[in-house]
């Protein structure tokens, strides 16, 4: 059985003259980091929307076709079961924030208020995520005035500290400086380890060529490519389709247009070097 | 590393080294509205000046007497003397002082628009000591303590966060438009002029804000049907406050009875 299964799935937003997602058809197996790329306006966040529930529910408007979550139609999902199962980081870190919280660790504590956790669990609980996210020098601060970057890492890891089996993460690190980035990939990546299942709309493609497991390409509503990393990579068409493709896989690109291909096709730098050490090994030896 | 104290403090029932501002929020509510309740018992100006005196001692024994007077006075300083102009004006009366026009001030009037005046001093001392003693949270928690729903509580726990934020807002546009060359100094009628442009943005954003902002909630959980728990929480209001607070409802209500019997 599927994770999370779409079947002939089509959404079009309350009067809006075009579908926002078109009959879309796929299936998420548990435990794997899926990417979700494509150009502005393609319907990323609404598919990120659609998995949480918020469709139609809270916005409204046309959904055809099925929605499958652990098996069971997602309009059957109490939004509260639905809430500790999915986790939501959404595009905007500004309004992620409550509001309401006079501390940065009141603000991670408050799903876990909600949940009914007890206190000294919500605080272990929140110390880890803290400590995760590297943001022990915030806990104390006023969660209402913080900066982009960090709102980003409180909104974060308020979710993380809810433990759900599911994460839908749209583009975390918008606001974030490169360390920052590479922190919040490092976490990420460290919640897949833990076998949750994740899906991630990211825009900087180098970081999706690491991490990612599978990647889905969404242009206008429809899901043009799907499929393993390395292979949806390996295709330089997708650069018509308005897709940035990792330089490495270009260069993997040029290599076999030359004549000269990898061993394997490669898309990032490690995979390159490995690549080319290999090759420079071999000249060495003949 | 993690300050052990700071963590510590929620292992704790919330306190500080005041004693009024350790009462139980709803017990503090309680004595401020006693007493302004007064007021509408005696209408004497001198007892509304009085009872404004004792919140402002209030304040002093919180520890909060800067954080409260000047709020106080710009709120009082421009809502009393409003009311007073008002009535002290039109106000018909027996003892003429002056008539011009609509204008027709009587001693009948001034001593109306002082009572009315003195009155507001009051309803603003409430108000701010409120807002200097009691933290909103604090508030939401003895509300639900006693039954109030979640969802309830959350809702004054968010207005209360939109008045700050729509405040904090306006200073933001307010700035750019000065910086855009539209004056947002002078007279009143300079700043009503320059408030009214500042209105549209301030509350499309509030709007859609609160849009994402219920969806923010919802991804923490906020429907779940578990009771919720409560990281921060107050101790349990001690007897003897309880006593206090309903010793100073009788001292209060008896002197009421005076008033009116007298
Ligand atoms: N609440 C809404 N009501 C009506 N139309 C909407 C709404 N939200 C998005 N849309 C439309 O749906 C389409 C998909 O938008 P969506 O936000 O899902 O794109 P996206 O891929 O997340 O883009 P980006 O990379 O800019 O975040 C767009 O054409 C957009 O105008
Ligand atoms: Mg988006």
């Amino acid at each position: 059985m599927s994770y999370i299964e779409l079947k002939n799935v089509s959404y079009r937003y309350p009067l809006a003259e075009a579908d926002a997602l078109k009959n879309i058809n796929y299936a998420f197996e548990e435990g794997k980091l899926y990417g979700i790329i494509g150009e502005n306006g393609g319907g990323k966040t609404t598919f990120c929307d659609l998995i949480k529930g918020l469709i139609p529910s809270f916005y409204g408007g046309d959904l055809t076709g099925e929605v499958f979550i652990k098996g069971k139609e997602i309009r059957e999902w109490e939004s509260s079961a639905l809430a500790s199962t999915i986790g939501y980081i959404f595009q905007n870190p500004f309004t992620q924030i409550s509001g309401i919280k006079e501390t940065v660790f009141e603000e991670i504590a408050l799903g876990l208020e909600n949940l009914g956790v007890e206190r000294e669990e919500i605080i272990d609980r929140v110390i880890n995520v803290v400590k995760q996210l590297k943001i022990e020098h915030l806990v104390k601060n006023n969660p209402n005035k913080l900066s982009g970057g960090q709102r980003q890492r409180v909104a974060f890891a308020s979710i993380i500290a809810m433990e759900t089996d599911i994460l839908v993460i749209d583009e975390p690190t918008s606001q974030l400086d490169p360390k920052g980035t590479s922190d919040i990939f490092e976490i990420i990546h460290l919640l897949k380890e833990q076998g949750k299942t994740i899906l991630l709309v990211e825009h900087k493609i180098d970081l999706i060529a690491e991490y990612a497991d599978e990647v889905l390409v969404i242009k206008q509503g429809e899901l043009i490519t799907n499929g393993k990393t390395s292979d949806v990579f390996s295709d330089v068409n997708l650069l018509n389709e308005g897709v940035n493709i990792p330089q490495i896989a270009l260069l993997s690109n040029d290599m076999k247009e030359q004549g000269k291909p990898f061993d394997t096709f490669a898309i990032t730098r490690s995979q390159a070097r490995e690549q080319i050490l290999k090759k420079g090994s071999e000249k060495i030896c003949h | 590393m993690m300050d052990e104290t700071f963590i510590n403090s929620y292992r704790s029932p919330q306190l500080s080294k005041n004693w009024l501002l350790n009462l139980n929020p709803l017990n503090k509510i309680n004595i401020y509205i006693a007493l302004g309740l007064i007021t509408l018992f005696f209408q004497h100006w001198q007892v509304n000046v009085v009872i404004t005196l004792v919140f402002i001692l209030l304040a002093v024994a919180a520890g909060c007497f800067k954080s409260f007077i000047g709020p106080f006075l710009k709120l009082g300083l421009v809502i009393g003397p409003f009311f007073f102009i008002v009535r002290a004006i039109f106000w018909p009366g027996e003892n003429m002082i002056f008539n011009y026009g609509i204008i027709n001030i009587t001693q009948e009037g001034i001593d109306l628009g002082i009572q009315y005046a003195t009155i507001m001093l009051v309803v603003c001392g409430i108000l701010v000591l409120c807002t200097v003693t009691i933290k909103a949270e604090d508030l939401t928690y003895s509300l639900e303590k006693i039954g109030v729903p979640h969802n309830v509580s959350f809702m004054i726990l968010s207005s209360l966060q939109l008045i700050i934020d729509l405040k904090d807002k306006t200073k933001v546009i307010m700035d750019s438009q000065r910086s855009r060359g539209i004056e947002t100094e002078g007279n009143v009628f300079v700043r009503i002029k320059a408030f009214v442009p500042v209105l549209s943005p301030l509350f499309l954003g509030a709007i859609s804000g609160a849009e994402e902002k219920t969806i923010a909630m919802d991804a923490r959980a906020f429907s779940s049907a578990n009771p919720n728990t409560h990281l921060r929480f107050l101790r349990p209001t001690p007897a003897l406050e309880k006593i206090l607070v309903i010793l100073v409802d009788i001292l209060i209500l008896g002197l009421i009875i005076l008033g009116v019997v007298l």
